[in-house]
């Protein structure tokens, strides 16, 4: 055995994980995620002008990959929900996610600018009524041709709101592997009766907006039910790549172009089978990439990122999309989410005593901490965090200190919320009560009091992640109080810096091989959720 | 073993070491404040060094320790204190006046090994794994139960005169550390640190140590991480994720980017109070896809507070009840009962939107993510002696046998390349091996002499336990130690129920394979699937939405509860097996992987 076989698996992957790590935070300590998409050009227009054309993604394990993406024909594009650093290239992965109205009609324009030899392309739209012109016929939609002659226009509405998949539908076991795919975010067109509470259930957004802060939603309920209100929302897509396949397509595309003696090859012929997929996306990028911002310039044709972070009580709307061939079961740590509807259609009770003209019926759709994602379907779920039931103060409030008392008087359901008299300020807003000055530790340390029922290990027998606070508790204030305002080691390097001092946990596939990057660990369908101490502006333009 | 000290013992002293500066560092913080004191100190930390098992008999949300006055036989869920409601308790605590709110429950606590061990597949091949192994509970995993003790139990602690082993003449294994003046105990926890690494290296399970325990329970998880001997290159670390727990906190969710992992020579103890009742289960979260594919998973189950309602009690007001806590009429439609308390509730009692919405006057709030929601108004009442997956409030979900299922899939290659120190490939893992609690068919019916099985074939397991039918694996040393204490043959009465009723077995199915997807079908008797993801399968409106199947099918990372019940077939042998053809097979050997028996008598 020679020597360099005796390096381990784990440090490898160790030091790996380690450079990795160093040049996501070189790019940003705290990214975010909210839902990136393009809307229709301003002035009633409701067009979108999409162009499928070739070119690189890059992966963390230094590869870049040959790839056929949709992107925006021009830059007149107009964003949403902010436009600061945005851009849409004439390729991206996934594809420009598309922001419209349930019931309104748009209109898509594909331009086909793939390489010679690939043929047509085309778009199918999950869910949605569609009519086309131009291009030619196709099996499934209407196809763009190559060049601008064959220019295809499909007029689309969606009865449905929610989110929704587009992809090829055209060779699509080839097309989109290659990356033809992205989503469609459809808004409802009526809110909730239940009104101005819809866009405030029980956070502190609505307080932190009066602050003049930006609202990063791209409306205030996914659909017309008061149960679909949200604070915050976040979309992944879900896709394996084998890289052999992209390295094919490159390789023919390239024979064709340059080919000089006859006869030219005219046509790809691509093997998608045996499929053996070593790299695992979340919205184009493997981890960590995927935690860098939104349109990050590095990532010129992956500009989304997969990076949630949450106030305890937001009610976080999961939008996802499985793309590709596989299914993927997505686990979120932390809680629950309960799935709100497939595809665009609401789960309801088909026997809810309380339905009536004017109230619908209750959620129907199960509750799951896996997500499974499958081929083409799309779902929405609701997640929240509080920490309710974990029997002691996430905030290490003991009342044992001057410094560490802070009301926290129970609304209703038992909660610190505005309904109680708590501010934006309020450093434990939507607090759990119960647990409010109940210790965890049996020892007091620093300016945590004891008489808790735990003993903790002692700290140096102990290894550190880079996302840990070094303490149990949320927010500068406990973390200060506990252990300091100086990060244990290696945190120095810290995703979770002490001003924000939120508490992580990982949203992955639990199909555990997916959390690779090519043989590399840790990479592949793996990011990073952060509840942050409600006092700490989330910007989810970061 | 001998071998194991020589290499051990110069890092437990270090540890020794650095485990008496970590004490003397504890309770000062960051900012050079230091304690103005201890607070109520309650704890029961034991032994030295770094290895600290930890098991309090009370705590503030629990002040009443249960005691248990026949030492030698462990308590079991019938000790619970009665559920009639919650009761809010005034103490101080820390110095402070606080209040809690109780519905019974009680501390229980577990303590595993985190190292490396063996196994025996179908075809005889023995497996090279990174696992857990039990430290606690030793003889009640070795019988197939779950290793989780009350605290008077965990901390009578473990003393026997050997080594728990299958094969070698007692003698051949002497536990140095037993004490002939203390009584023996076979159950307790291993607190002595040296007794630690002399039981705990190379004692990996698969699955790992079964864990169960009741709502309302606090639960004291102690790892002890003794390396792994077998790979004395790895500085691994190892961590639990309970995989489920609602509204986790981060610093025990295991996941060590997100908080810390303990290193070889210490233990930590996790902490939790028992989350809704539903099927769990919980692993390594260090290197998932290594950590996982090597065997570091393990089930856990939460049982509901509607088990320990008094019989005749009506299940429905029980659930439904929303008195304040401490008020009479329990089980009443004008008593307390689980929406009395916001924490057990799933219908808030307010109109302001919270952890739900304001659906109308008459519904109140209700929780989003609520576990079980108040079922449709029915007279269901309690049955002494009843056991149930959920609390549904109706019955429906009741069942008598405990059956937990884990579905997994070792890749031998990825295990060999593993365990020959050399770096896995991940892009490549394929599993070859596909195993309900970590055997296939047919060490999956176990029983060799008394039951040879459907198919008649006898298992190849070399060594088994005569009376629980646990495997046991050599190890390098030549010890032959417990590796496969789980069975999965599923024996049901068409009488032997409570008041002579035919049995229904509650499978809590768990999928772990970190490859691909499951499915277990069933043939001749009908799964009825009533939980998913350790959630009761309710609308919010109270409609049950179970549904009767032939099969099922897991992603890696999930679970769900499927009831069989023996009234709905005729006596007979019928098989749990895979439609994924070829997970039938056990590597080279194309018959036998993901299948088992269900046994039917009259």
């Amino acid at each position: 055995m020679s020597h360099e076989n005796e390096n381990t698996q784990s440090a490898i992957t160790r030091l790996a994980a380690v450079v990795m790590v160093a040049v996501a935070v070189l790019l940003t300590g705290m990214a975010r995620a909210a839902v990136p998409g393009i809307t229709a050009s301003a002035g009633g227009s409701s067009t979108f002008n999409l162009v499928a054309s070739q070119g690189y993604i890059s992966q963390p394990d230094g590869a870049l990959i040959y790839s056929w993406g949709y992107g925006c024909a021009t830059s007149s594009a107009s964003f949403v929900p902010y436009a600061t650093g945005a851009f849409c290239p004439s390729m991206q992965i996934p594809g420009p996610t598309l922001v419209v109205t349930q019931g309104v009609s748009f209109t898509v324009t594909l331009t086909n600018n793939l390489p010679t030899g690939v043929g047509n392309t085309s778009i199918v739209f999950q869910g949605a009524t569609v009519t086309a012109t131009g291009g030619t016929a196709g099996l499934l939609a209407q196809e763009a041709t190559p060049a601008a002659a064959g220019v295809v226009t499909y007029t689309v509405t969606y009865a449905n709101a929610g989110t929704h998949a587009y992809y090829s539908g055209t060779q699509s076991d080839l097309q989109i592997e290659m990356g033809l795919y992205g989503a469609v975010v459809v808004k409802p067109s009526a809110t909730p009766t239940t009104g101005a509470n819809c866009s405030a259930i029980g956070s502190d957004i609505a307080q932190q907006l009066g602050g003049g802060k930006d609202d990063f939603r791209l409306a205030v309920a996914a659909y017309n039910h008061p149960e679909a209100c949200y604070d915050r929302e976040y979309l992944t897509q879900w896709m394996e790549l084998d890289a052999h396949i992209h390295k094919q397509a490159q390789t023919q595309v390239q024979a064709i172009a340059t080919c000089t003696t006859a006869p030219c090859p005219t046509a790809l012929d691509v093997k998608t089978e045996p499929y053996h997929p070593s790299y695992f996306l979340i919205n184009g990028r493997s981890m960590p990439d995927n935690m860098d911002p939104s349109y990050a310039p590095n990532y010129p044709n992956q500009p989304y990122n997969a990076n949630p972070h949450m106030h305890p009580g937001d009610f976080v709307l999961v939008r996802v999309i499985g793309q590709g061939h596989w299914q993927h079961p997505f686990h979120e740590h932390g809680n629950h989410v309960r799935i709100l509807a497939r595809d665009g259609n609401l789960i309801l009770s088909q026997n809810d005593p309380l339905a009536s003209a004017t109230n619908p019926a209750r959620l129907g759709g199960r509750m799951e901490f896996n997500t499974d994602t499958t081929p083409g379907q799309a779902f929405d779920g609701i997640f929240y965090w509080s920490g309710k039931g974990l029997g002691w103060d996430i905030y290490g409030h003991t009342n044992a200190y001057a410094d560490a008392t802070q009301p926290c008087n129970p609304d209703a359901n038992g909660y610190y919320t505005k309904n109680s008299g708590a501010t934006a300020a309020s450093p434990n807003y939507y607090e759990w009560c119960a647990d409010h000055n109940h210790p965890l530790e049996v020892n007091p340390v620093g300016h945590v009091g004891g008489g808790g029922p735990a003993t903790q290990f002692d700290p140096l027998v102990a290894t550190n992640g880079l996302w840990y606070n070094g303490t149990p508790y949320l927010g500068p204030d406990a973390v200060g109080r506990n252990r300091g305002p100086t990060p244990l080691p290696p945190s120095a390097s810290s995703m979770n810096p002490f001003i924000e001092s939120g508490i992580a946990f990982m949203w992955h596939s639990h199909n555990e091989r997916e959390i690779t990057t090519n043989d590399l660990f840790p990479g592949g369908m793996l990011q990073m959720m952060l509840v942050d101490p409600p006092t700490f502006w989330i910007d989810e333009t970061l | 073993m001998r071998r194991s000290l020589q290499v051990w013992l110069p890092i437990i002293l270090v540890c020794l070491a650095k485990g008496i500066a970590g004490a003397q560092a504890l309770g000062v913080g960051g900012v050079g404040i230091g304690p103005t004191g201890p607070g109520g100190n309650r704890t029961t930390a034991q032994g030295g060094g770094s290895f600290r098992v930890q098991c309090p008999t009370n705590t503030p949300l629990h002040p009443t320790a249960i005691s248990n006055s026949a030492p030698g036989t462990p308590l079991t869920e019938a000790a619970e204190p009665a559920y009639t409601g919650p009761a809010v308790t005034a103490e101080t605590v820390g110095g402070q006046s606080l209040s809690y709110t109780l519905n019974g429950g009680t501390v229980k606590c577990q303590e595993i090994s985190g190292g490396d061990g063996y196994s025996t597949m179908a075809d005889g091949n023995q497996i090279f794994m990174f696992s857990f192994g039990p430290l606690s509970g030793m003889d009640l995993i070795k019988n197939g139960q779950p290793g989780t003790l009350f605290a008077a139990d965990f901390n009578n602690y473990y003393n026997e005169p050997n080594q728990p082993a299958v094969s070698a003449a007692p003698g051949d294994t002497p536990d140095p550390s037993y004490d002939p003046k203390r009584a023996n105990s076979l159950n307790g926890a291993v607190a002595d640190p040296g007794t630690i690494m002399e039981i705990g290296v190379l004692n990996g399970n698969i699955p790992a140590p079964l864990m169960a325990f009741d709502e309302d329970d606090e639960f004291f998880l102690t790892l002890s991480n003794v390396g792994m001997i077998m790979r004395p290159d790895l500085f691994e670390e190892h961590t639990v994720h309970f995989h489920g727990y609602p509204n986790a906190s981060s610093y025990y969710d295991g996941v060590p980017d997100a908080t810390w992992a303990i290193n070889i020579g210490g233990s930590a103890t996790y902490y939790y109070v028992a989350p809704d009742a539903g099927t769990y289960f919980w692993h390594c979260h260090i290197t998932p896809p290594e950590h996982l594919q090597m065997g570091m998973v393990g089930q856990l189950y939460v049982r509901p507070r509607q088990n320990r309602e008094p019989a005749g009690t009506s299940l429905y007001y029980a659930d439904a009840g929303s008195a304040p806590p401490g008020s009479s009429g329990f089980g009443t439609a004008t008593g307390p009962g689980m929406q009395s308390d916001l924490r057990t509730a799933c219908q808030g009692t307010g109109t302001a939107p919270a952890a739900g919405y304001t659906y109308s006057t008459t519904a109140g709030s209700i929780d989003i993510l609520c576990s079980a929601p108040i079922p449709l108004p029915n007279t269901a009442t309690q049955v002494a002696g009843a056991k149930y997956a959920y609390d549904d409030g109706d019955g429906s979900t009741r069942y008598d046998i405990d059956v937990p299922i884990q579905i997994h899939g070792f890749d031998p290659n990825f295990h060999f390349v593993g365990m020959t120190f050399n770096p896995e490939g991940f892009a490549d893992m394929k599993d070859k091996y596909f195993l309900l609690n970590g055997r296939s068919y047919p060490d999956t019916i176990s029983a060799p002499l008394t039951n040879p099985g459907y198919a008649g074939l006898s298992p190849s397991a070399p060594t088994q336990d005569p009376t629980s039918n646990a495997i046991g694996t050599e190890d390098s040393d030549g010890l032959t130690r417990y590796s496969q204490p789980l069975p999965t043959l599923i024996t049901l009465s068409k009488t032997g129920g409570l008041g002579g009723a035919p049995q229904r077995a509650l499978l809590r199915i768990a999928d772990l394979d970190v490859t691909e997807y499951q499915t277990l079908a069933s043939l001749g008797i009908p799964m009825q699937l009533v939980g998913f993801n350790a959630k009761l399968l309710r609308d919010q409106a109270g409609n049950n939405l179970y549904i009767t199947t032939s099969s099922i099918t897991l992603g890696g990372g999930e679970s769900l509860d499927v009831i069989l019940d023996s009234a709905l077939v005729p006596p007979g042998t019928y098989f749990l097996y895979t439609p994924n053809l070829d997970h039938l097979s056990n590597d080279a050997e194309n018959f036998g992987g993901l299948m088992t028996e269900v046994v039917v008598n009259p």
